[in-house]
């Protein structure tokens, strides 16, 4: 008898096992009917007419979701468009990172975001509808990140849109949200989110890093004579110094390493550094220095371009090097982390929106009135704000043209994907952020480059908006 | 501590002795909280499953650290980096060999512990504080290698994308049954475990068996034989124990655990690059560990789900924190995670430096030995 136990207990968890697999079931599937001859048949020919469509092609469903070219589920008609939604109620959920290393710039996305909705609801909401807010802090973890989205899409079960703010976020979730039909608005601007394999509706709120990257190579090589260094010879020679991950490698793929190499742009080392405040570049900087760079990309943002400006400092290596990072890392988020404003002078990025100091834009101002309005801490006044406003905007028009396309009822996230694909050249917030995700685009392909010219939010325009290079991933 | 037992529960031969369920209501305790725990998503809410999803994998890389931490004594930092050996191995063989992700899993769970056993080495020649600086190597060189050698296999600090697993069953009398769905390439009915309430079916199964085989391997030769490489090598030796192969078998045995839980997250998270697991969780699974309990069965249970449990604390405090205190976010906030994490850790070195498991065993005895236990 105690022999037989252990084959028992074996055998009920093999039970528990197969029962759980059909656990959620309700209808069996019929099999589809065979359109064409089959070359062995598997089962007889069926009877009956199938209940739904085989939706699943198992291994390489993760990997080999269609490019979305989703029509809207029904066709346009004029009594759809309605001004009155009242009581109803849409929801934008967002999750990004409040306690975990990216915390200093997620915080002002998450009030530019609030602050947004706010304004938009006062304002009559989406056809009159009510914009609700949900968010949940990942902590920076793309294990928390995939369990909030399982939450977020367990509790509802039409999510019309969602705002993710990490690289390794938008990665992790892409094909998810490719399979779930939810699209998604991101700061995260990973290449392989928005063009990799499983993509389609992740859509960024900014180029890609490779074409960031292609785009400050482009400025610096047609203006190398004016912005290099005393020390520096005619050849551009690069360090990229940045963070490990999804987000500090970002820039740097086999495009942009080719694209580099086009413009005649040595990448003469690449080297890490720690995902911290107090993060020691000083070795880093050394390195870069003896392998002859005369220039440094960085993908950080926040303490990641102020740990290399201290190194610079502490080195004394002012001047040594024209130092560019992404378009996080232009933010006054930096400002809290380095020894001395003056260290951040010089720093180029490339802005794919406006800036606080083009105060004359009225986009700016509206911005600026709602940040004044809801008493933000200056410390706030940064790229998180500016932009999360912006998408506010994009993403409320687009759920707009949605709804006159299909109305509110029959409304889903496919529609809302083949609003924001088809609405056209759109700008966000009056043109604070120009956004075109036709032509299977996903992220913006044109930006400034802006320098930091004095204290802070002197971040001014060194070269207008221009089309950045292309530097997407060949799947 | 003594194991006690209640009165009349007694054994008559050795293989009583082993038994590890010896009372009927054990067994319903245990058929209990199988079908507990099976259930689950039809009465829990995505968010629970979900979370007890990552604590399953979480609890499987701690089984395999108490297995070289608490019984052998070999205190590790790379648990993370064969996890990472582990996801990328089975989203490898999918992706490129076009396995199953239920034959990957095994193959990733034996190449993890290869790369361990490697790591294992310099356990011939340096312990303590020297073998933590070898096991730190590992967490520093995977992710490298992951990040920078064969970018287009491994796609460089991008990462992999993982498939979902996928088992096929049958077609029957023209029907998929059990919410499983037709598939016209291998024409047959396909189940895919793509959301949590799906997952936590591989986790819970996966699970138990890993808990079965460490449970045993604790009261084996080979179990007993660690333990005694932990309590004094020396004397382990001249009882006729080679220190060195029990170092590597328990190095070996971490690592495919680590590989399993790796695979399992990687699989979980449908994504995989060399930042998925970091040199962070090497530190937060020795501190499961402990404070768990080491050197236990039950130790990784209760730290895993503790430590989790206390990360989603942050997870939920910090937005209401800075409600609260606007000027906080970003700065006190961002340290809040770490904060309650070690000071969970101070408190239990201070306090209960044997881990919840001892605890959990004085709450036992104390109820057995009611009403004279204090």
């Amino acid at each position: 008898m105690k022999q037989i136990k252990p084959v028992l207990l074996l055998l009920f968890i093999a039970l528990f096992a197969l029962a759980a697999c059909g656990s959620p079931a309700e209808e069996p599937t019929a099999v589809p009917e065979p359109t064409e001859e089959p070359t062995e048949a598997p089962v007889e020919e069926p009877t009956e007419a199938p209940v739904e469509e085989p939706t699943a092609e198992p291994e390489e469903e993760a990997t080999a979701v269609p490019e979305p070219t989703a029509e809207p589920t029904e066709e346009p008609t004029p009594e759809l468009r309605t001004e009155n939604l009242e009581g109803e109620t849409i929801i934008f959920y967002h999750f990004g990172d409040l306690s975990g290393p990216y915390a200093a710039i997620t915080s002002p996305l998450i009030h530019g975001m609030e602050d947004a909705v706010a304004e938009l609801n006062a304002n009559g909401g989406i056809r009159g509808a009510t914009v609700e807010i949900q968010f949940a802090d990942d902590g920076g973890s793309v294990d928390e990140a995939v369990a909030i989205y399982d939450r977020f899409t367990s509790e509802d079960d039409n999510p019309l849109i969602m705002f993710t703010y990490g690289s390794g976020e938008a990665e992790a979730l892409t094909s998810r949200f490719a399979e779930d039909e939810i699209p998604s608005l991101t700061s995260g601007l990973s290449a392989v989110a928005f063009y990799g394999e499983g993509s389609g509706y992740t859509f960024g709120l900014g180029s890609i890093y490779p074409d960031q990257f292609g785009a400050f190579l482009d400025y610096a090589v047609a203006n190398w004579d004016e912005i290099k260094p005393d020390s520096a010879g005619d050849e551009i020679k690069l360090a990229y110094l940045s963070w490990s991950g999804a987000f500090g490698q970002g820039a740097l793929t086999d495009e942009t390493r080719a694209y580099a190499e086009e413009l005649g742009v040595e990448i003469v080392i690449e080297e890490l550094y720690d995902l911290a405040p107090t993060a020691d570049t000083t070795t880093a900087l050394l390195n870069a220095q003896a392998a002859g760079a005369n220039v440094i990309w960085t993908n950080t943002l926040a303490f990641g371009p102020a740990a290399l400006m201290n190194g610079i400092g502490a080195l004394g290596l002012q001047g040594e090097f024209v130092l560019a990072g992404d378009n996080w890392a232009m933010d006054l988020a930096t400002y809290a982390f380095v020894s001395d404003p003056a260290l951040t002078v010089g720093m180029y990025a490339p802005l794919s929106y406006l800036w606080w100091n083009d105060v004359d834009h009225p986009g700016v101002q509206q911005a600026e009135a709602m940040f004044a309005a809801n008493e933000r801490s200056m410390t706030e006044h940064g790229v998180g704000y500016l932009v999360l406003a912006a998408a506010v905007d994009v993403a409320a028009q687009a759920i707009e043209n949605a709804i006159d396309e299909v109305g509110f009822d029959a409304l889903t996230g496919v529609d809302v994907q083949y609003a924001l694909t088809n609405m056209g050249p759109y700008e966000g917030l009056q043109g604070v952020l120009s956004l075109d995700f036709s032509d299977g685009s996903r992220s913006p392909h044109s930006g400034q480059i802006r320098q930091i010219q004095g204290g802070p939010d002197a971040f001014n325009v060194v070269q207008d908006f221009t089309d950045t290079p292309d530097l997407r991933p060949a799947k | 501590m003594a194991i006690m037992r209640p009165s009349g529960d007694f054994d008559r031969s050795y293989k009583q002795d082993m038994t590890v369920i010896r009372q009927r209501w054990q067994y319903i305790l245990l058929i209990m909280t199988l079908l507990a725990l099976y259930t689950l998503p039809m009465y829990a809410s995505e968010a629970t499953v979900s979370l007890i999803n990552r604590i399953g994998i979480a609890i499987i890389a701690v089984q395999g650290l108490n297995i070289l931490t608490g019984y052998t004594g070999q205190i590790s930092l790379g648990q993370a980096a064969f996890m990472t050996v582990g996801g990328y191995t089975s989203t490898l063989l999918m992706t490129r060999m076009g396995l199953n992700f239920f034959a990957a899993l095994p193959i990733a769970a034996l190449t993890a512990g290869l790369i361990g056993l490697l790591f294992g080495l310099p356990s011939l020649r340096v312990k303590g504080f020297y073998l933590v600086m070898a096991t730190l190597s590992a967490q520093f060189i995977i992710p490298w290698v992951t990040r920078t050698l064969w970018q287009d296999t491994l796609n460089g600090a991008q990462g992999l994308i993982v498939p979902v697993p996928v088992i096929n069953l049958p077609v029957i009398a023209n029907q998929c049954f059990l919410s499983t769905t037709f598939n016209a390439e291998t024409a047959q009915c396909a189940y895919r475990f793509a959301t949590p309430s799906q997952f936590i079916y591989i986790t819970l199964t996966v699970l138990i068996f890993t808990t079965i085989i460490t449970h045993n391997i604790s009261r084996s030769r080979l179990g007993r034989a660690f333990i005694s490489v932990r309590d004094n090598d020396l004397a382990a030796e001249l009882l006729g124990i080679n220190p060195f192969a029990y170092k590597l078998r328990a190095f070996f045995l971490a690592s495919v655990y680590a590989g399993i839980a790796g695979a399992l997250l990687a699989s979980n998270l449908r994504h995989i690059n060399s930042a998925t697991v970091g040199l962070n969780d090497s530190v937060l699974l020795l501190g499961m560990l402990i404070v768990g309990g080491l050197g236990t069965s039950v130790g990784p249970i209760f730290g895993a789900a503790l430590v989790t449990l206390l990360e989603e604390i942050a997870v939920v405090l910090t937005p209401l924190v800075i409600t609260v205190a606007p000027d906080l976010a970003g700065g006190a906030t961002a340290a809040l995670r770490p904060l309650i994490f070690g000071l969970a850790l101070m408190l239990f070195l201070i306090f209960e430096p044997r881990g919840m498991a001892y605890r959990w065993n004085l709450i036992k005895a104390g109820w057995r030995l009611r009403p004279f236990a204090k």
